[in-house]
């Protein structure tokens, strides 16, 4: 019954969230357009058991994804012994060569992962992307609970769930850990980057600086801080929002004018550390999904608590031959795109559409994955005073400080197109709470 | 063997005048199994603050930053070099060396490069059955130079002969004849920006296009290969080459010159392509229109 109190200030927690700007910018055809990010009050709510097995798996997955990473960079074992096939590292967008042999601060490569999972009719969990360059998205719920919280503090007096205003304590921690010695900043490409929001409210919350790169010098092979006064201030760790091509034009894209020159030649030296390391991206292209089980095993030793979408390389033949034999029954991702970007369903092509891309499918078989269409167990919005049920996914944060940590909450995507399964905020989507029960 | 005494001049001029200037520069030889560098002076002018570090490369790279207003700018490397001390580098295994199959934007073959290569099909096909043989690594070295007509340029002892396979090499080599005999070198034709695949339609080009494309054509049959940038006796600019991995080492052919690298080049960077060993990299604050002046000159001490 409390509940019904919460669902009351659907509308006033909308409100507020878009007093405190809590938007979300999209480019689209070349022109910024900021947009709300509806919240629906419903949250999702997972018993505390089964995030115990959530948080367990996502652990492991995080910790064998960091290996991984640390060993395309410098010894390749991985390769060696033909776990995962050479080319899809090399032809990865995310595989950097300028980061081969650069160990970043205490070996950590993925300080922040955004881990998507979905959940079957059949109640079981499927990952079904692994984001390790700039995800984002944990301001979102943060700030939700805090408004929810305001709106019926009942709910949450009689409820036990998990506090998840926590986050920013995880992530100081997980900042604090990797500092080489300075102030901690986030460093922002700007008020026009479509996750601005949450760079400010993260840098509020965790008490960094929030920087754009004309505010961030190096110097005498370390990073400075230029404050209001002009002063220098030393900074031992960024916590980056800028994508790997932009960070130094000196190392990377060379036009790049939101990057620090020569950021990247301190980092080399352990001078400064930056969150997450350049380079990740070769562990979170889709092709790479694909052996991410394999790695577990290989670097671990364990298996794998969750499991992947069943996922088919066309670049194999049989696997090739089994996503032409059951072309409309999958979902087909272009490995070089995100935002839910890319993703077609081979049932919704029209004949000239199929014939097309199973032509360019059989180009180029490194571009594409091919996944089971998972049929997700839906949950619950309010639409127009009704509970319809929707498409949605849970993203997991998992942060790597001196020991994996998981926040227990996430963000909840959900599709308000009653047909599509998209559900990423770039598509229009909205969002909601994630509830962890505490007991 | 030879002594060679090197120098190396790089000079940036700024109209109207520059600050803030940030800058790169890989210019610097270093000592390896091939070559010897000795009495090396390094004097970059001005500047506030230099360090000095190895890229992912393993080149050696100075950076820095010269804050004040300036017009000019300029490096200068001065040294002796021994080379020919080995006919090759020891290189890592070969699942370390992976990232040098494949093509970047430079090498990527068009339907020029990819028609050209066709001509190459049954040497290739040598040595791809060779591969799969030589999986076995007690399997005799191949007669890794036996078909090059220049022999003056090669160390005897190096030479293992059986006629058994056909080694990475062996097809570089036949590569290289191939395209010098099809590529005309010409000035000014071709700029930094040019792909191997443009040059390849012109035609014509100088020694980075020469390199881009022999890369380009190693890769199609995924030998490893790299991009070599350095100095050769004789030249006024800096100039650029291929290194081949072939049986665990990396040998150097010059496409060029059309010849096996001995003791006339001096080595100073290497990458996958040009990109990845651009000698002088700069940002700084002003609109202005630079140029940049390089000037090589190795001679050798008491021929």
């Amino acid at each position: 019954m409390q509940e019904m109190d919460l669902y009351r200030h659907t509308d006033t927690v909308n409100e507020l969230l878009a007093r405190y700007g809590v938007k979300f910018g999209i480019y689209k055809n070349n022109v910024f357009k900021e947009q709300l990010f509806p919240f629906d009050a419903i949250p999702r709510v997972i018993e505390a058991e089964e995030f115990a097995y959530l948080e367990k798996g996502l652990k492991q997955r995080v910790m064998a994804l960091n290996l991984f990473i640390k060993d395309i960079y410098s010894d390749k074992k991985i390769i060696r012994d033909k776990i995962v096939p050479e080319e899809f590292i090399y032809a990865s967008s995310g595989y950097l060569a300028q980061c081969e042999g650069v160990m970043p601060p205490k070996g950590v490569y993925a300080h922040i992962a955004g881990i998507d999972l979905v959940q079957g009719k059949d109640k079981e969990w499927y990952i079904l992307e692994d984001n390790l360059r700039v995800p984002s998205g944990a301001s979102y719920p943060m700030i939700a609970r805090e408004l929810c919280r305001r709106s019926s503090p009942l709910t949450f007096q009689q409820t036990h769930i998990a506090d998840n205003r926590n986050y920013a304590e995880l992530l100081r921690r997980t900042m604090d850990y990797v500092n080489t010695g300075g102030h901690t900043v986030i460093l922002t490409p700007g008020r026009y980057n479509s996750a601005y929001f949450e760079h400010s409210y993260l840098a509020e919350k965790t008490g960094a600086h929030l920087v754009t790169g004309s505010e961030l010098l190096v110097e005498n092979d370390h990073l400075y801080f230029i404050d209001y006064s002009g002063r220098k201030e030393p900074v031992g760790a960024v916590y980056r929002r800028i994508s790997d091509e932009y960070l130094d034009p000196m190392n990377f894209y060379e036009g790049s004018l939101i990057g620090i020159p020569h950021l990247y030649d301190i980092f080399r030296k352990g001078n400064v550390a930056l969150l997450n390391a350049p380079g990740n991206g070769v562990a979170d292209d889709k092709g790479i999904y694909y052996f991410v089980p394999k790695m577990i095993k290989y670097y671990l030793g364990e298996e794998p608590i969750l499991h992947n979408a069943p996922t088919y390389l066309p670049l194999y033949k049989e696997d090739m031959d089994y996503v032409l034999e059951h072309f409309d029954d999958l979902v087909l991702k272009d490995v070089a795109e995100a935002g839910g970007y890319g993703v077609q369903f081979g049932s919704k092509m029209t004949k000239q559409e199929k014939e097309d891309f199973i032509a360019l499918l059989k180009r180029e078989p490194r571009r594409f994955i091919a996944q089971e269409v998972i049929d997700f167990l839906d949950i619950d919005i309010f639409e127009n005073g009704e509970c319809v049920p929707r498409k949605a996914d849970l993203r997991a944060f998992v942060l790597m400080a001196d020991e994996p940590l998981v926040w227990k909450s996430g963000l909840t995507r959900f599709s308000r197109n009653p047909d599509s399964f998209i559900v990423n905020s770039s598509q229009g989507g909205g969002f909601k709470d994630t509830w962890v029960l505490s007991q | 063997m030879k002594d060679l005494l090197f120098e190396y001049d790089m000079h940036l001029d700024f109209a109207p005048p520059v600050e803030e200037h940030r800058f790169t520069l890989k210019c610097i030889p270093l000592t390896d199994e091939r070559q010897l560098i000795n009495r090396l002076d390094v004097e970059v002018y001005p500047k506030e603050f230099l360090s000095t570090d190895k890229d992912s490369f393993g080149n050696y790279s100075i950076y820095g930053y010269t804050k004040g207003k300036h017009d000019r700018f300029f490096a200068r490397v001065r040294g002796q070099a021994r080379t020919g001390l080995a006919p090759y580098l020891t290189a890592k295994e070969e699942h370390q060396v992976g990232l040098f199959k494949y093509q970047t934007d430079y090498t990527r073959p068009g339907p020029e490069i990819l028609n050209f290569a066709k001509q190459f099909e049954s040497a290739a096909e040598k040595y791809r059955k060779s591969c799969e043989v030589s999986k076995d690594p007690t399997a005799p070295i191949a007669n890794t130079m036996g078909n090059i007509k220049d022999r003056t340029c090669f160390h005897e002892q190096e030479i293992i002969s059986t006629n058994a396979a056909t080694s990475a090499l062996d097809l570089a080599v036949t590569l290289m004849h191939g395209l010098y005999k099809h590529f005309t070198y010409v000035q000014g034709v071709t700029d930094v920006r040019t792909t191997a695949e443009e040059a390849m339609a012109l035609g014509k080009g100088v020694c980075q296009d020469y390199s881009h494309i022999l890369l380009s054509l190693c890769r199609i049959w995924k030998i490893p290969c790299r991009y070599v940038v350095g100095m050769l006796i004789g030249e006024g600019l800096s100039h650029a080459w291929v290194e081949i991995y072939s049986n665990g080492r990396w040998y150097a052919l010059d496409p060029t010159n059309n010849l096996i690298v001995d003791d006339q080049h001096i080595k100073i960077s290497a990458g996958r392509d040009y990109h990845d060993c651009i000698v002088s990299q700069g940002v700084f604050v002003g609109r202005t229109t630079q140029t940049q002046t390089v000037a090589v000159r190795v001679k050798e001490i008491n021929p």
